[in-house]
């Protein structure tokens, strides 16, 4: 089960039930669910060291578009946790902060990828 | 400046000190990436407006800043009156009132004391109480509604007239006071919205320490007064002060009279200089409650202490009031010559005006 599937099925169970207050519960559950993915999409792609723009364009070409007052404070959390590493260097004659997982990021997306095959499977089998 | 420093600037001055310039440096590339790319897709360059559609769409620079602060402090009593996007300029300008309003206390029990006068603890407590109270009670206030105003309207915001001073940075003191922002092409409404409500809270502060002197003498009131000369002063610095809400209310319809503004804060501290002149001139500003001859002796000392202490900081208020006058001037003198769009009252302003 993917990401997909989990929001389209939460996405129906919405609309069997009219009204605003449903939308907005909806729509704050939909968010409670992306954020835990979100964290998993970005060290997924930070397997490849990119800077915040052309990594925020690799999200949302795959179907996880994040805006940069989410991103950016994100990449700076997993920095502080010793996640990801970044180095500020010049490209097409501007200064970027490229970032890419450490050995300790990459660890842990192997754990959070287990987690997550885990819960899919789970799910699956209880719908 | 363009609009993408403007923006950037904007954010900067809520973001945590430490982590501003790393922050800025990636927002900044960001937003030039995405602008380059849409150039490319355009196949030209992007116009003034396409560019202020980009920056619209990444929101609020108060809000966007607030998601990179760690610290998601709030007021609540129940329900949330002050969140985390204001809890930082709460706090400073909370600061700024008490440190200043305990600076006046301390340095009239110090009088008080140095002169001989029995200084007991619990006048020093209810004093301090009182003042923290009234403080807490307007800051707090004027925080919830502004708190409010951004809850309902997170979208009023204007990158055109932000300048790098983005209106809603909240340092509604400093604002009063310094009167900056001439820079930029409209006033904010939100801006002159919070000067509306400060100008009312500070003419209800001054009548009624016109009738209650303990406001602003503490326990000292027993034995000291307000010299006649504030008394005298009351209506010009009134008058000043409706004025200038007269002004914010003229801003609030007509946002874009930049210049107004510009030439109004040229007068308000002109007209401020020759108060604090009249000031200066009368020589005392408190003197012994008491009218006896007596009460005069007991407290002469205390009362020469403290009227030194207004001397120096009536003379720091007057150079200071100079300068900015200066600056202020040298300002409007160097934008009709930098730019040859209209000049006068109620002209559009133009960009860096």
């Amino acid at each position: 089960m993917t990401s997909y599937t989990v929001s389209h099925t939460v996405c129906s169970v919405h609309y069997m039930t009219p009204g605003t207050d449903n939308h907005e519960l909806f729509e704050n559950l939909r968010l409670e669910l992306r954020r835990g993915s979100l964290v998993l999409a970005v060290l997924a792609a930070l397997r490849k060291e990119h800077y915040g723009y052309t990594l925020r364009k690799t999200l949302s070409e795959r179907g996880m578009a994040i805006d940069e007052g989410t991103l950016y404070p994100l990449l700076r959390r997993l920095e502080s946790h010793g996640l990801l590493v970044s180095e500020w260097r010049e490209e097409d004659k501007r200064n970027k902060r490229f970032y890419k997982l450490s050995a300790d990021g990459k660890e842990m997306l192997k754990q959070l990828l287990t987690e997550w095959q885990g819960i899919n499977s789970s799910l699956n089998g209880m719908l | 400046m363009d609009l993408v420093d403007s923006y950037v600037k904007a954010v900067a001055k809520a973001l945590p000190e430490g982590q501003r310039d790393d922050i800025i440096g990636e927002l900044s590339e960001d937003i030039r990436s995405e602008m380059e790319d849409k150039q490319q897709e355009l196949g030209r360059p992007l116009t003034e407006e396409e560019q202020e559609g980009l920056l619209r769409q990444r929101g609020n620079p108060l809000l966007l800043a607030a998601r990179y602060r760690q610290d998601q402090k709030s007021v609540a009593f129940g329900r949330q009156i002050i969140g985390p996007v204001l809890f930082p300029f709460y706090v400073k300008v909370l600061s700024f009132n008490l440190g200043l309003t305990f600076l006046v206390v301390a340095i009239i029990f110090t009088a008080l004391a140095v002169s001989g006068q029995k200084v007991g603890f619990n006048d020093i407590l209810s004093t301090c109480l009182l003042q923290l109270f009234i403080q807490l009670s307007v800051v707090t206030l004027i925080f919830a509604l502004v708190e409010r105003h951004l809850t309902k309207h997170p979208d009023r915001w204007h990158v055109k007239g932000m300048g790098g001073k983005f209106r809603l940075d909240l340092n509604i003191e400093r604002d009063i006071q310094l009167g900056i922002g001439s820079n930029f092409r409209e006033v904010s409404r939100f801006e002159s919205l919070s000067i509306i409500v400060a100008c009312a809270v500070a003419i209800g502060w001054m009548t009624a320490v016109q009738n209650f002197p303990i406001l602003i003498l503490g326990p000292a009131a027993a034995f000291l007064k307000l010299a006649p000369i504030w008394y005298q002063i009351y209506f010009p610095i009134a008058a000043l002060t409706a004025l200038e809400i007269v002004r914010a209310i003229i801003n609030l319809v007509r946002p874009d009279w930049v210049r107004f503004r510009s030439y109004y804060g040229v007068f308000v501290q002109a007209a401020g200089l020759v108060i604090v002149y009249f000031l200066i001139k009368a020589g005392h500003w408190v003197e012994a409650a008491n009218s006896g001859a007596s009460g005069a002796v007991n407290f002469a000392s205390t009362v020469e202490i403290i009227n030194q202490v207004f001397l120096y900081a009536l003379v720091g208020t007057a150079v200071f009031s100079g300068v900015m006058i200066l600056i202020r001037v040298m300002r409007l003198v160097r934008q009709s010559h930098g730019h040859n769009g209209p000049a006068g009252v109620g002209a559009r302003a133009k960009e860096g005006n």
